[in-house]
């Protein structure tokens, strides 16, 4: 069994360069830099991640970015898929959305962010807005190519077994779309994350955004180093998360190692 | 005939939609709102864009300036990317060992680390280029790696049978099987290195797209806002055109490699 070595060796020396890195780095700034504000040795970094935990400070940040996320994206899924679905269904309602999905498509999100916290404020709904808008565009966009490249055999299989038109949606083209779906939410999920963390950043009081800015302004490395961390760690996760979710729902579609945002 | 007619209706309600669109904008802004600070009508998105491009030309400085840094960071991803990636296809044990810094680097979003950059190099041009370097690598990196990996096996196969030397290989077979995969990465990295301009900008600079964004938003002045969100999704589409062009002509076999 080729294909159970191969990964514990892969595991192994992943092992190995993440500990290594990190003993590396650990020596170098004990012994060389000495400077705590340029580089702070993971030791320092770590006893700075259990005095916000311990002191229930991380965990009022994060909980307040989660929020934010998860309201964004969650509405996001639903009105993006029920609008991708018109949109691939009816060639007349695609044509008009068309223009202004695609102009929402091409401005970065970050360009806008400060136009969103003018309409809607430093609060959370600012925030939110941002997910979602970010989200929406990349479902609707795959939504609408799933039910456009559904195989029409498939639809010629509905009418020969007399389907209703509820039902052949909810049976046959909602599940042939599911892997376009959940291509937008991959998509969505990492630009999300980032346009979050941007409009916290920008303005807000609360959340890993505001962390990152209130530690590297007032020049508190450890902490800036634990938000960077646990920001790494919260993308990393989402992205395995997503990737087994399509790997179950959409096993043959072929996907690169790792797939690019 | 149908299809002319079908085309037509087609043109006329994206164009429609469209006017329809800055009417209701128009109309939003002018009647609904009332308030400048809040919203500006398009004419006056449309008149201001024409004075900082042709009667004062402010928007040049910035441009200039954005695109330095852009050019800069997206070069040296390049330059960097593209060899790593053959590196890592090439060599499993390379592969095992940096890929879990990539991984984690990749997936991290790119601002957390803009503060410790900014610690790093300083608020000079070196930080800005940093970040959009961080931006454009990985789609670059990603995509040159996996194009190696994928190349047909028969055709490495072919290689060996004519006894190919592995310098051989490389030229003739990897390398080109590879391109399309790489002008794919570089197409995504256009999007990614423009938001890390963006970013870059809004930390200690005094000039650049970013800059104007962010310092318009900070002074509520919204027409100035519109016309850089604007300069930065025609920046996109632009280069995205560009990559686009140089791929049909790099690649006239036309495989249209994944991506995005």
């Amino acid at each position: 069994m080729p294909r159970n070595i191969l990964p514990r060796k892969e595991l192994r020396r992943g092992a190995i360069s993440i500990f290594g890195g990190l003993a590396l780095w650990e020596l170098l700034a004990r012994l060389l830099l000495e400077n705590d504000l340029l580089i702070p040795p993971p030791s320092s970094v770590l006893r700075s991640f259990w005095n916000l935990a311990v002191s229930g400070e991380l965990n009022q940040h994060f909980a307040a970015t989660l929020f934010e996320f998860v309201c964004g994206f969650t509405t996001a899924c639903v009105i993006g898929v029920i609008i991708g679905y018109f949109m691939g269904r009816y060639k007349r309602f695609d044509e008009v959305m068309d223009p202004w999905i695609a102009t929402l498509y091409s401005i970065p999100i970050i360009a806008i962010v400060p136009l969103i916290i003018i309409w809607f404020g430093i609060g959370m709904i600012s925030k939110v807005i941002v997910v979602f808008k970010i989200t929406a565009v990349a479902i609707i966009l795959n939504t609408a190519a799933g039910i456009k490249n559904l195989d029409p055999v498939w639809l010629e299989l509905a009418k020969s077994l007399r389907l209703s038109g509820w039902e052949t949606t909810y049976k046959i083209r909602f599940p042939g779309a599911l892997p376009y779906i959940i291509t937008g939410m991959r998509l969505g999920v990492g630009r999300a994350l980032l346009g979050v963390i941007v409009a916290e950043l920008l303005a807000a009081n609360a959340g890993l955004g505001y962390l990152l800015r209130d530690s590297s302004e007032t020049w508190d490395s450890p902490k800036l180093f634990v938000t960077v961390f646990l920001l790494a760690a919260m993308g990393l996760l989402s992205f395995n998360l997503i990737k087994r979710l399509e790997r179950r729902l959409a096993p043959w579609r072929q996907s690169a190692e790792w797939s690019t945002e | 005939m149908n299809e002319r007619t079908d085309k037509l209706i087609s043109n006329l309600l994206k164009l429609g939609s469209i006017i329809a669109g800055l009417v209701l904008w128009h109309v939003l802004a002018v009647y609904v709102v009332n308030d400048p600070t809040f919203l500006v009508s398009p004419v006056v998105v449309v008149q201001t864009a024409y004075d900082m491009l042709f009667v004062n030309g402010e928007l040049y400085p910035h441009l200039f300036a954005s695109s330095w840094i852009f050019f800069y960071g997206f070069v040296l991803a390049i330059v960097i990317g593209v060899p790593l990636g053959f590196i890592m296809a090439l060599s499993t044990t390379v592969r095992d060992y940096v890929n879990p810094w990539m991984s984690t680097l990749y997936t991290t979003p790119r601002i957390a680390f803009a503060p410790v950059l900014l610690l790093w190099f300083g608020i000079g041009g070196g930080a800005k280029v940093a970040i959009v370097f961080l931006g454009c690598f990985f789609p670059v990196l990603i995509n040159s790696y996996y194009g190696m990996r994928v190349v047909n096996r028969e055709y490495v196969e072919l290689a060996r049978s004519f006894r190919l030397t592995s310098r051989a290989l490389f030229m003739k077979i990897l390398l080109p099987a590879s391109v399309p995969f790489i002008l794919a990465g570089i197409r995504l990295s256009i999007g990614r290195g423009l938001t890390g301009v963006a970013i870059a900008e809004w930390f200690g600079a005094t000039e650049g797209l970013g800059f104007l964004v962010f310092f318009a938003g900070q002074t509520l002045n919204i027409p100035t806002l519109f016309v850089g969100v604007a300069s930065f999704a025609v920046l996109g589409m632009l280069g995205f055109e560009i990559v686009r062009r140089v791929e049909t002509y790099a690649t006239p076999w036309g495989k249209q490699s994944q991506g995005g």
